[in-house]
């Protein structure tokens, strides 16, 4: 399998304090990574700097052969690299259809993302999308109307339409109930392996990490803990990772 | 020291509070308190109109000319606003900063809309008025620009202001996804607004229908040319079924926003 992500010694800092200290890992294509670690640990920085939302104090990040600085072109990156966050992400006042061909944006030009809203464009990537979350009948409801669960569902819908090579999910399903974080969780990890993308999911829940991810990365104070397949995690490094002292 | 400073400030507001009373009880001696405060025919005429209340014209002559004249005060009131939500459209978009990325270029943008949208709404719709009446004379024009221009500013400045405040997880969602400013405009800015713009433009609608009323003052025709007219004639009931058209006017238009604010928020 061929390298996709290679982050070498990159650095973070908020005001004075160290989100991440040189933190260097590779992910192959195809991989599914789970980020764990306690609350304040750098997932976030790290995914969003994965993202291209903001760049590193130092280091960089590489991304298919290529410095993620440099891609520069939002259209291209969106094919590349997609994210999905705990909801808030949607438009609620927009129909759940329109959210999901979102993901189409970066295809269409601006007449014809404008002549969508008023006659869905490519309607056929929606309702597949939309078939594959189970989400078929909620094609033209207000997207507010949904559940918290099923608004996930319409992410996930959206990153199908958007189809990158590289998935980044940031707490996917931070605010779900355990039954609908599961189902969600479940579908992330099947889209992602089905589609052959590269998954890299932050996590509060250890349990779920293990269950569904090859691969877990464990972040503390800005540094990397551990970085094991999750076969080989025992319960003591667990332990170890969410234990208060320091360099226990 | 802390303490002294928080007693003094509450004293200076004691202060201030007796000074003003104190003017405004000066202020009483310098009040004739004759016979000339209210003049003399002032109370008879104030019943007049007070009975003529109840006693509105209701002639059919009168009743078609109300109608006619509310037909115009509505048409101005309607072209005006409808001119005003194009101005506020692209002004309230260029002045929220939302099309331009780069924190440099939005400090240079923002001010020099916000600047020309604050020049519109400076002026009175009235002044406007005189301006319009003064250069293209006594036409329909005068009165569509004459409110245009101050409701575009108005309603340019909230339409910016609300997409300022706009939640910004969405927005940046779809610019992950590859949407560009322009398709972030449509797919978030927009939906996002379009509930609270759209009741807050019917709000002004309803107050354009009643400065389009007043427009009469620089010579203009509509309902408040009638209720002039029929003043200096001294025939209140005909004043009052000017009135209470106005008011009609209004309450439709009320009416007609609530039906629109429902569909939008369900």
């Amino acid at each position: 399998m061929a390298e996709i992500i290679n982050v070498n010694r990159i650095s973070k800092n908020y005001e004075r304090k160290i989100a991440l200290s040189s933190l260097s890992f590779t992910v192959e294509k195809g991989e599914l990574v789970a980020l764990i670690g306690p609350s304040g640990a750098g997932k976030t920085t790290l995914l969003n700097m994965l993202g291209a939302i903001f760049p590193p104090d130092q280091g960089e990040i590489v991304i298919s052969g290529k410095q993620i600085a440099e891609m520069t072109d939002q259209k291209k990156r969106a094919k590349k690299i997609g994210m999905i966050r705990q909801q808030f992400d949607l438009v609620g006042e927009l129909p759940v259809i329109h959210n999901v061909l979102a993901g189409r944006l970066s295809d269409w030009g601006v007449m014809k993302s404008l002549v969508s809203l008023l006659i869905p464009q490519d309607k056929d990537y929606a309702t597949a999308a939309l078939d594959r979350v189970g989400l078929k009948d909620k094609l033209y409801e207000r997207t507010s109307k949904l559940s918290g669960g099923e608004q996930q569902r319409v992410a996930l819908a959206r990153l199908l339409v958007q189809s990158p090579e590289i998935v980044l999910a940031d707490e996917p399903v931070a605010s779900l109930d355990p039954a609908r974080a599961e189902d969600v969780l479940e579908l992330l990890v099947n889209i992602a392996s089905e589609e052959k993308q590269t998954l890299i999911a932050s996590l509060h829940s250890v349990e779920y990490a293990r269950k569904y991810f090859d691969r877990l990365i464990a972040l503390k104070n800005g540094e990397l803990f551990f970085d094991l397949p999750s076969s080989s995690v025992s319960d003591d490094h667990i332990k170890r990772l969410y234990s208060l002292k320091e360099h226990s | 020291m802390e303490r002294n400073w928080m007693s003094f400030e509450l004293h200076k507001r004691k202060i201030l509070s007796l000074i003003l009373g104190l003017a405004f009880a000066a202020s009483l001696f310098s009040v004739e308190w004759n016979s000339e405060l209210i003049h003399n025919g002032g109370l008879t005429t104030a019943k007049q109109i007070g009975l003529a209340f109840f006693t509105p014209d209701l002639s059919g002559e009168i009743l078609i000319l109300a109608l006619e004249s509310s037909w115009t005060t509505l048409s101005y009131a309607a072209a005006g606003m409808s001119l005003a939500l194009i101005i506020a459209f692209f002004f309230g978009v260029a002045a929220s900063g939302v099309m331009v990325s780069g924190e440099k270029n939005k400090r240079l943008i923002k001010p020099f809309f916000r600047s020309q949208l604050g020049f519109m709404r400076a002026i009175h719709e009235l002044v406007w008025a005189w301006l319009f009446v003064a250069s293209i004379g006594l036409s329909p024009f005068a009165a569509i620009f004459a409110l245009a221009i101050p409701y575009g500013g108005i309603l340019g400045r909230i339409f910016a202001d609300m997409l300022e405040d706009v939640p910004q997880e969405p927005i940046r969602a779809l610019e992950a996804a590859g949407a560009s400013k322009l398709q972030a405009l449509w797919y978030g800015y927009l939906p996002m607004v379009r509930a609270s713009i759209t009741s807050y433009a019917m709000y002004r609608f309803e107050c354009a229908v009643r400065s389009s009323a007043i427009m009469s003052f620089v010579g203009i025709g509509g309902l408040g040319y009638q209720i002039q007219l029929s003043l200096d004639d001294l025939h209140y009931d005909e004043v009052w079924t000017f009135v209470f058209f106005l008011i009609i006017l209004v309450i439709l238009i009320d009416a007609w926003s609530n039906q629109l604010r429902k569909r939008l928020i369900q």
